[in-house]
């Protein structure tokens, strides 16, 4: 402590008076100050401050952005932000909404409009929280109400962007749609703020990828006269677009897909083998996102959740199918692997296959005869495999069904991809608390029994064959661009792992897939064209424990609900391939003579596309680039 | 013991208390008031939040009144030590909100140690100084301890970054070392320091700062940011005309022009609903509560009593002084609260432990033999 010499009690009640007059002539000076100030401002300038407050008023008024736009591998356009009108209500002195829209209907009636919207009216109002009497409404009646402004007090018109999908059920599984919050998405909202009437991403891309696509609100600070209306705008902090979005789908293959699905049900998926590009996704029955643009009634919104045919679900990530005889490659790659089986193994096929006393029969009842492996996928031979299931047993198929990525999310930047199924001895104790019977192995071998893969496993599979063992991860996004053309993040393609397979055993495969398309006899020989060269397999997966006997199954009626799925898999040119499809078509028969003409027609546009690119070898990149920037 | 307590009630300053208690009524009404438009559902309430913290305030007024205040000087130092490790806590593992880091949470309350600092400045400026009292005035080095108890906590709260509390403190200790008396010669020196500390300090404050000090000179240059809440303050408190507009009937405040409505702007909700009339009521309360204030200080029984008195006396005078004047726009827009009215828990618990305080002193006087 320091010191300062002796402490001096000088201290002596009172002695501060003249400190206390001082302070007391301080306090009344700055207190003084603070009257006068308060004088000037309320009683000399109170009027004119008055007038500010009551007649012009400074709003702060929130100005929506443009929300990114998602464009396919050519750039060329899915969505588009169209401008739509809307007539609001704002709380602000007049609080009386119900007066104002029976205003509004007496002035439409006057113009013999009629007022059609149902939008639920509020009951309690907040102060300047706009609420929307009519959504997307024409612009007759944006004039009417324009026209009537000064009768109308609180009633304003506003021009937003209105999200479009310019091809919507045909992209409706991808992208998504957008939606107004809600108090929940408020809440838990983590990426930037929300405010009650902004739009985010609600399903699909929309909504993975809203941070990127949703762009920053703007403000304008605006004067307000006393009917509401804007008189000037004092200062503005422009709103930021959101970014863009480049996918790898291509629009013409996934247009193409659409189409040839038709109104039947199920899922396409075209990969690139060489990167796990997802050129085309189907899913079908598909929605029109466009009707979550309105004000979707509860009705309509109920039908389309509960709809049995689930338009909603994207069939090709989280629908699960028994893979039928597309899976047999699979089991083939296992056999050839383990040495189960040579490739010149041959193993005599009389049309049933006895186990126990279970008879498994082949689709084909007289049989294939004396059969090598080559020749047993080409034809797709039932009883082959029941031979390599027994022969492998049920933990050996899992461990490469697996290695093909089967069973598993194959991880695509899609939202609720289904995992599909491998059935093991393990997961049938675990699931059924029972044992696993060897007989259950036979049906499995030709991707029958508890199997179940989705569409797009299935197509990452073969893609893993075409390329020559290499298991990517599928990337619908190929990249974020900012609004004027740079490259803010993109995905490369991922390696998800390698095939458990060695090439020579994976080129016999191909070979014998080659052959399916190629040679007489092949199931799916009906895909033969002189110029391209496609590989593939069909496969018929059977709905529900149909009997075996072909002649017995033939008398049961079809129905919708129980006739079999038809797949096909292919990939092309058989050589170096460019392209994997996989099809799936649920309840539509047969694998070579429904599904495979869905693949045929991809494979031909695929084609042509690229001739005639080749023929016409435009400068790639610049120029393509400014187009996507306009908005 | 007993006969101590007796006094206690009997020379118990009632006009003190009154007053402290009619401003905290004012400050909650006006808060009710202010916060009807933001309310979110599901939230408590501003004003229930308030009580609870006037009941809170209203303990630590009483633990401070029945405490010796002579008690509180000799411990002085410890207690600043407290606050100023409270402080850096708050650096290395406060909360923050808006930007910086200032609270300390405690279960669903949070607290400002910055707030308790400002007490805790003056009790042990007032230590110091009873402790070394002199009969000239004080010369440098015998002002170096006194600067090293405020500087220490100012660079701290600087840090945060909250310039408004640091601007009070360093007035806080200004007016104390005024008021004990300076040596001629260094108190021209330090004159001609701060003179030229100014541009050096203008380098040290942040982008946002300068852009407030900037602002107040010219609001209209920034309609969207920091001249904003001037603009709209100034609006609100001219427009509520020499009547008001009447309690909740503030179309500037129900209609939610003023951000922070309900802390350091609260001035103008009131200004605009009671008028020129209820701010003429509200300046002469907080007239009455300084001037009894220094009252307190003038019939103090001694040094240290006398000291703190001037010291509480101060900080509600330049906090109400300097929030009232960033809200006429006299003064550039820092962070301090209105004493009483603004909404939030840890100015007010300090505020109203400060006023158990001074009542603490006001009735010892009849007490303590000289």
């Amino acid at each position: 402590m320091l010191k300062l010499g002796n402490r001096l009690d000088v201290y002596e009640p009172g002695q501060l008076k003249p400190k206390f007059g001082a302070l007391l002539i301080m306090v009344s000076v700055v207190l003084t100050i603070l009257a006068l100030r308060l004088w000037y401002l309320q009683v000399i300038s109170g009027d004119d401050f008055r007038q500010r407050s009551e007649n012009n008023s400074l709003r702060l008024r929130k100005i929506k952005p443009l929300r990114g736009l998602i464009m396919d591998r050519n750039r060329k356009m899915l969505t588009e932000n169209r401008p739509s009108f809307n007539i609001l209500f704002i709380p602000d002195r007049t609080r009386d909404i119900k007066k104002a829209i029976e205003k509004i209907k007496w002035f439409y009636s006057l113009n013999s409009l009629e007022f059609t919207s149902n939008l639920p009216i509020p009951d309690k109002l907040k102060p300047f929280v706009p609420v929307i009497i009519e959504r997307n409404t024409t612009m007759t009646k944006i004039a009417v109400v324009e026209v009537h402004s000064l009768e109308l007090p609180g009633v304003v018109t506003e021009i937003t962007p209105v999200r479009q999908y310019l091809y919507g059920e045909a992209t409706a599984q991808i992208i998504g749609f957008t939606g107004e919050v809600t108090r929940r998405d408020i809440e838990q909202n983590h990426v930037g703020r929300l405010s009650p009437g902004d739009n985010i991403g609600k399903f699909g891309l929309e909504k993975s990828l809203d941070a990127y696509l949703r762009g920053e609100s703007g403000a304008e600070q605006v004067e307000i006269n006393a009917a509401g209306k804007i008189v000037r705008s004092l200062g503005r902090t422009p709103p930021k677009s959101g970014e863009n979005v480049v996918l790898n789908i291509d629009l013409e293959l996934q247009k193409t897909a659409w189409e040839a699905v038709g109104n039947r049900r199920g899922a396409v998926v075209v990969l690139n083998p060489q990167n796990g590009e997802v050129l085309t996704l189907i899913s079908s029955p598909s929605f029109d996102p466009n009707i979550f643009n309105g004000e979707l009634s509860s009705n309509e919104w109920e039908k389309l959740s509960q709809d049995p045919q689930h338009p909603m679900e994207n069939r090709a990530v989280a629908g699960q199918y028994p893979p039928g005889s597309t899976y047999k490659p699979i089991v083939a790659a296992a056999a050839l692997e383990t040495g189960a089986i040579t490739p010149d193994k041959s193993i005599n096929c009389n049309g049933t296959f006895e186990f126990g006393d279970r008879i498994f029969h082949d689709w084909k009842k007289e049989g294939h005869g004396n059969i090598s492996l080559h020749r047993a996928i080409v034809e797709s031979c039932d009883v082959y495999f029941y031979n390599l299931g027994k022969m492998l047993g049920v933990d050996t198929i899992a461990e490469y069904a697996r290695g093909f990525g089967l069973g598993a999310p194959t991880g695509i930047d899609l939202p609720r991809e289904k995992s599909g199924l491998v059935p093991t001895r393990q997961w049938k104790k675990d699931r059924f608390g029972a044992p696993w019977h060897a007989g259950e192995t036979i049906p499995l071998a030709i991707g029958q029994g508890y199997n179940l893969v989705t569409p797009l496993q299935l197509a990452n599979a073969y893609a893993a064959l075409a390329n020559g063992g290499t298991l990517y991860r599928p990337r619908i996004v190929k990249q974020i661009e900012s609004t004027d053309g740079r490259i803010l993040k993109s995905f490369p393609p991922k390696i998800a792992g390698l095939l458990p397979v060695r090439s020579p055993n994976i080129a016999i495969i191909n070979k014998a897939l080659w052959g399916v398309v190629n040679e007489k006899g092949g199931t799916g020989y009906l895909l033969k064209r002189a110029q391209q060269d496609v590989a593939g397999k069909t496969g018929t997966a059977q709905v529900v424990g149909l009997p075996q006997n072909a002649k017995e199954r033939s008398m049961k009626v079809m129905t919708a609900e129980t006739n079999d799925h038809a797949l096909f898999v292919c990939f092309a040119p058989s050589e170096n391939p460019e392209i994997v499809i996989a099809v799936i078509l649920e309840n539509a028969g047969h694998g070579g003579s429904t599904a495979a003409p869905v693949a045929r027609k991809l494979v031909d546009v695929y084609f042509s596309q690229k001739n005639n690119l080749q023929a016409r070898k435009p400068p790639q990149g610049a120029p393509a680039a400014h187009e996507a920037q306009k908005q | 013991m007993m006969k101590l307590d007796r006094g206690l009630l009997l020379n118990f300053d009632w006009t003190l208390f009154i007053l402290v208690m009619g401003i905290n009524l004012i400050g909650l009404l006006n808060i009710y008031s202010a916060c009807l438009s933001i309310s979110a559902p599901g939230q408590t309430p501003y004003y229930i939040k308030q009580i609870q913290w006037i009941i809170i305030g209203f303990a630590g007024m009483n633990i401070a009144f029945f405490i010796d205040y002579r008690f509180l000087v000799r411990h002085a130092y410890i207690i600043h030590g407290i606050a100023i490790l409270l402080l850096f806590i708050v650096l290395i593992a406060g909360s923050a909100s808006r930007g910086s880091q200032r609270w300390i949470a405690l279960g669903s309350f949070t607290f400002q140690p910055s707030e308790l600092v400002k007490l805790t400045i003056i009790l042990a400026l007032s230590k110091y100084f009873d402790a070394h009292q002199l009969s000239r005035g004080y010369r440098f080095k015998e002002l170096l301890i006194p600067f090293l108890i405020t500087i220490i906590p100012v660079l701290l709260i600087l840090k945060q970054p909250d310039l408004g509390t640091g601007v009070i403190l360093l007035i806080i200790f200004s007016a104390i070392v005024l008021f004990v008396g300076m040596d001629y010669k260094s108190a021209l020196i330090t004159a001609a320091g701060c003179l030229i500390m100014i541009p050096v300090g203008w380098h040290f404050l942040k982008g946002y700062q300068k852009e407030r000090i900037f602002t107040f000179f010219s609001p209209e240059n920034d309609p969207l940011g920091s001249g904003y809440h001037i603009i709209q303050s100034m609006i609100a408190v001219g427009s509520g005309g020499f009547w008001g507009k009447g309690y909740l009937k503030g179309t500037q405040t129900q209609l939610r022009f003023l951000p922070e409505q309900q802390t350091d702007f609260v001035f103008s909700v009131f200004a605009e609903e009671w008028g020129f009339i209820g701010g003429i009521v509200l300046l002469l309360l907080f007239f009455c509560l300084i001037v009894w204030g220094l009252k307190i200080m003038l019939h103090s029984k001694d040094y240290s009593g006398a000291l703190l008195s001037f010291g509480i006396t101060m900080l509600i005078l330049w906090e109400v002084f300097i929030n009232i004047g960033m809200v006429l726009g006299i003064l550039p827009v820092v962070g301090i609260p209105l004493p009483f009215l603004s909404y939030g828990g840890s100015s007010l618990l300090v505020l109203m432990t400060t006023s158990g305080i001074l009542m603490s002193v006001s009735v010892r006087r009849f007490l303590l033999q000289t």
